[in-house]
């Protein structure tokens, strides 16, 4: 089962950078989506999964796609010159992020000592008290930060209020 | 149920989850093709028209023009299955797909009977158990995920008319579904619980529309818009789009996509029945037991179906505009209202 979800959400996340059509792209970025929320509801927490569908492919990339339909021209452009240096560094960064992702998973503490892990799922009850009890003042910043940008893009926009 | 499942060499559990998918898949099915057939007579016999009639079985029986059903799916497999030159053929391939597996998998947490005991086993008469920890959160997300069949089916036809639909169909879907989820959320408040067994349950005595009326009102409204219907039915527009966003869809893609907008209605009535109307409770008795419970549900959603056919057959549909501001405007200050009132008064009640 697990291997299943991966593997939607790994060649989702591969076609997604490899297709050149934004379109096909962003569709894919949708299954890689969808592969993600499957994992959630493996690892027990089906409100993430269920959050992850509603918010990332029902709305944000609903949003993104009508963008690029309203563009006209929905290929991706090829860069001016190619700059081999951007190529190799960022090849290099991914290849370091991942050996440290191998490694702190390799060396952690819950992986040396295996526990039954807490099976009882994670409900929307549990979420809401952790967001509103144990996390608020993170909460009403993102909020604040949000209200903000929106505030910013809509005086950006609308020259005469 | 034990001595079934000991011939079949299964549990009882999985004898009873393979039912349980089977009559979740076809049900919706089945109901959804019928509704073709009832919007088709309700639309004549609100017209003062006949409607389909000369369909007949074996050229005798007409039986009030349901074998129109029949003969419209033998059409649908017979004709040519074209796809337009300029068409992306993968997406166009696959977007009767995306809309159609929605439409299927939103019935998936609707309880449609009151859960029974037998043999030491409690059996619940919805596909996912209660306690799955998704709940209510289920349909939103997959009627969040409809709105790409709209999308691919728009921008595979490589069409104006298709593109201008679509958009217009899209958008719409996307606006509503705010003042839909607040409306849902002031219902998760009330009862203390967002898994629909403890809604239905939590309506024992007092339906939710009672004192959710406001929030009915926001919710039966935007699920128009989400199901595309009238007099939100901007996808398509005969004099001035075509037929929107699946214009150039023909023979059994068309079908199917044509039968995912009933199964959606189908589904949104069972939703309407489940938040707002008690789902399986029957008035007046308290435990009604499975097949007087399945059949309250069932009455109850055929009532609300035939209310959408009735609405589209009797209302102008809206501007464009007027619907965007009715969305913006109307439904989602009303739904954030209805939901603080009902914040307030828990509040109150402390």
């Amino acid at each position: 089962m697990f291997l299943i979800f991966a593997l939607i959400t790994l060649v989702g996340a591969l076609l997604m950078f490899r297709l050149k059509n934004l379109i096909t792209a962003g569709l894919s970025l949708v299954l890689c989506f969808i592969g993600i929320a499957g994992l959630f509801v493996l690892l027990g927490n089906p409100v993430a999964a269920a959050l992850q569908i509603i918010v990332y492919s029902g709305a944000i990339v609903v949003l993104v796609l009508f963008v690029i339909m309203l563009l006209a021209s929905h290929e991706e452009e090829n860069p001016e010159k190619p700059r081999s240096i951007q190529r190799w560094g960022s090849a290099v960064t991914v290849s370091a992020l991942g050996v440290g992702a191998i490694w702190i998973v390799k060396n952690s503490k819950i992986l040396a000592s295996p526990t039954t892990p807490n099976v009882d799922p994670m409900t929307l009850n549990r979420l809401g008290a952790s967001l509103f009890r144990d996390h608020l003042v993170g909460f009403e910043i993102a909020g604040l930060l949000l209200l903000a940008a929106m505030i910013a893009a809509v005086s950006l926009v609308k020259r005469e209020l | 149920m034990d001595q079934l499942s000991a011939l079949l060499h299964m549990s009882p559990a999985t004898l009873w989850m393979a039912f349980k998918v089977l009559l979740v898949f076809a049900g919706p099915l089945t109901l959804a093709a019928l509704m073709t057939w009832v919007e088709r007579r309700g639309s004549a016999m609100i017209q003062d028209r006949i409607g389909p009639n000369r369909a007949a079985l074996f050229g005798k029986w007409r039986l009030l023009g349901l074998p129109q059903l029949a003969a419209d799916g033998i059409k649908a497999f017979m004709k040519e299955d074209l796809v337009p030159p300029h068409a992306h053929k993968f997406l166009f391939w696959l977007t009767p797909i995306l809309a159609f597996l929605p439409a299927a998998l939103g019935f998936a947490v609707i309880p449609f009977g009151q859960s029974f005991q037998s043999g030491g086993q409690t059996y619940h008469l919805s596909l996912l158990d209660p306690g799955n920890g998704m709940g209510m959160l289920y349909p939103l997300a997959i009627g969040a995920t409809a709105v790409y069949g709209v999308l691919v089916a728009a921008w595979s036809s490589n069409n104006k008319w298709a593109i201008l639909g679509g958009m217009r169909a899209s958008a719409q879907m996307v606006s509503y579904e705010l003042g839909m989820s607040l409306a849902v959320i002031s219902i998760f408040m009330t009862t203390g619980g967002y898994d629909p067994h403890q809604i239905i349950a939590a309506q024992n005595g007092m339906w939710n529309v009672g004192p959710q009326f406001v929030g009915f009102l926001v919710f039966f409204t935007c699920m128009f818009a989400e199901t595309n219907r009238l007099p939100f039915d901007f996808a398509e527009g005969e004099s001035e789009i075509v037929a929107g966003y699946f214009t150039e869809f023909g023979s059994m893609k068309f079908a199917l996509m044509y039968l995912s907008e009933f199964i959606h209605l189908v589904t949104a009535s069972a939703l309407i029945v489940t938040l707002y109307f008690g789902g399986w409770r029957v008035p007046f008795v308290g435990n009604p037991g499975v097949l007087l419970s399945v059949a309250a549900f069932l009455g109850k959603t055929l009532f609300f179906c035939w209310v959408f056919v009735w609405v589209r057959w009797t209302l102008p549909r809206f501007r464009y505009d007027q619907l965007m501001k009715m969305g913006w405007k109307v439904m989602l200050p009303l739904s954030l209202a209805n939901f603080l009132f009902h914040a307030f008064l828990m509040f109150r009640r402390g």
